[in-house]
């Protein structure tokens, strides 16, 4: 459970990312938050893991207060929460299993990390979540050598393999394909209802957020301006998302 | 619109719409001119003259012929030096590449926060960067004693500071990306660094260290003439009793040495890459 309770963010430029956010979303949901680009998407997404600390309010995941967590606390309340970015984030001259078990890391002691012996229950558990996303075959090919689709998956799997509850995805698709695009929203999909993962994410595809997301945040000047089912959305919601002047654009 | 756009005032290019774009005037003519200015008054400060180069540079020649053919005879007492050559240069190398890396993180800002500790490890690598080889040797003689030791603290402090800022330079200019997710997943900065910024540093780090390996070997030979041990030691010995054959043969040994040594480490960086 992800609790906003009147939640702002003002950035130290005085640029205001959040303005009195009060959302509730439940374990085991899908949910896409739209918006124009600087309307707060990627600083509410960002708030639940603390990448980007609110100035006001309160916000708990879980129970827990996120804005009091600090060092150690902090890491072990990340790790239970997995995160996609829309440029993948891999290190990309590394194989892709190395990738994948990178989400292993946190928990090893350090001369593992730093001689890269990760024992065989990671590496185990690394391929079986390569094998989740459908690319096991690619597990001992360098990561610069995969297309986009195949790069966003291996985070996918990175991501699985930190065995999360919630998975927050920062515009994931923006950087591929139509096609491929639908692929991977089909690969959030079933992660969310095979394994009742949480998923939140930012996206700027209407289109894919409607059939995709089964409920849908619209967010504007950082303030939520629609918080429904897609099924409801229609062309008043993303009017007043969107400001009336952005319909088909905002589907590019 | 700066100085040199009044002086030398942008082209203006019309286009048939009527558009009108202003493409400034190239700025390498007078740079140009700085530099044969810059040329010319150095000239004038050191005193060069080529006239003296013409009437005495036959002189190189005069030495150089008398290196040829080389004292074979000599070899067998090369060995020893020219080994402690090389060992001055590789234990040197590895100390100051291994010590450079803490150094190189503290100095990367993408790395630490703090401006202060950025800056203050910057000045330290500049610091011990302007510290010319030779001068650290002799001071390490008065410290290790004469020897190889003394040598081997020099070329590894010289090293230290050149992988010292080749490093940071590195570490700057990765793919952040990684080392957010890691952050993101709940790992600290040193783990994060280990997985995230390591992999994509480690093939141009070791390029550089061994780039620095091959330039050392070379510096390590006239450490000797400060006395710290290895090839320059008898290259200054026979210099001074004007045994230009002996002198000749050092320096064929050293070049095969160097020769072999780029070669390999070549060899090795094309593979890095």
């Amino acid at each position: 459970m992800i609790r906003f309770e009147n939640v702002s963010k003002v950035y130290p430029n005085g640029v205001v990312g959040l303005d009195g956010v009060d959302l509730e979303i439940g374990q085991g949901e899908f949910v896409a938050i739209i918006g124009l680009s600087g309307a707060g998407k990627s600083t509410l997404l960002r708030s639940i893991n603390k990448m980007h600390d609110i100035t006001a309010g309160s916000l708990t995941v879980n129970g827990c207060d996120v804005h009091t967590l600090r060092g150690k606390g902090l890491r072990k309340f990340r790790r239970g929460i997995g995160m996609i970015f829309q440029s993948f984030n891999l290190v990309t001259r590394t194989t892709v299993i190395q990738n994948v078990l990178t989400a292993r890391v946190p928990e090893l002691p350090l001369w593992r990390v730093v001689l890269g012996a990760f024992p065989k229950c990671d590496k185990l558990l690394a391929l079986e979540s390569l094998e989740q996303v459908g690319i096991l075959d690619k597990a001992y090919i360098r990561a610069d050598q995969l297309s986009g689709g195949q790069q966003q998956r291996v985070a996918l799997a990175r991501t699985l393999a930190q065995k999360p509850q919630i998975i927050l995805a920062d515009e994931p698709v923006a950087a591929l394909d139509p096609v491929t695009a639908r692929q991977v929203m089909e690969d959030f999909v079933k992660i969310n209802r095979e394994m009742g993962i949480t998923i939140l994410l930012n996206i700027h595809h209407v289109e894919l957020a409607l059939t995709y997301a089964s409920r849908i945040i619209g967010i504007r000047a950082g303030k939520i301006v629609y918080d429904g089912p897609s099924g409801e959305v229609d062309q008043g919601v993303l009017d007043s998302i969107y400001g009336g002047n952005v319909p088909a654009e905002a589907e590019g | 619109m700066g100085l040199y756009d009044k002086v030398f005032p942008p082209r203006a290019m019309k286009l048939a719409s009527g558009a009108v774009v202003e493409e400034k005037r190239s700025r390498a003519p007078l740079i140009l001119l700085l530099l044969v200015l810059a040329c010319a008054l150095s000239v004038k400060v050191t005193g060069f003259r080529f006239a003296t180069l013409v009437s005495r540079g036959k002189e190189f020649f005069v030495i150089l012929r008398q290196m040829f053919p080389p004292n074979m005879g000599y070899l067998p007492k090369i060995w020893k030096p020219l080994w402690d050559t090389i060992k001055m240069s590789l234990l040197g190398s590895f100390a100051g590449s291994v010590l450079a890396v803490p150094f190189a993180i503290l100095a990367a800002s993408n790395m630490i926060s703090s401006k202060v500790v950025v800056q203050l490890a910057r000045l330290f690598l500049s610091l011990v960067r302007t510290l010319p080889t030779l001068v650290s040797a002799l001071i390490a003689t008065y410290i290790f004693g004469l020897g190889t030791m003394a040598g081997t603290f020099a070329i590894g402090v010289f090293t230290f500071a050149y992988v010292g800022k080749q490093l940071f330079e590195q570490i700057e200019t990765v793919d952040m990306g990684p080392f957010e997710a890691m952050e993101a997943m709940g790992a600290g900065k040193t783990r994060a660094f280990l997985s995230a910024v390591l992999p994509q540093v480690l093939p141009a780090y070791l390029s550089v260290c061994l780039f620095c390996l091959e330039g050392n070997v070379r510096y390590a030979s006239i450490l000797g003439y400060v006395g710290a041990g290895g090839l320059g030691l008898i290259l200054n010995e026979k210099i001074g009793w004007r045994e230009y054959d002996s002198v000749g043969m050092i320096l064929l040994v050293l070049f095969g040495a160097v020769l072999v040594i780029e070669l390999v480490s070549h060899a090795i960086r094309k593979r890095l890459t």
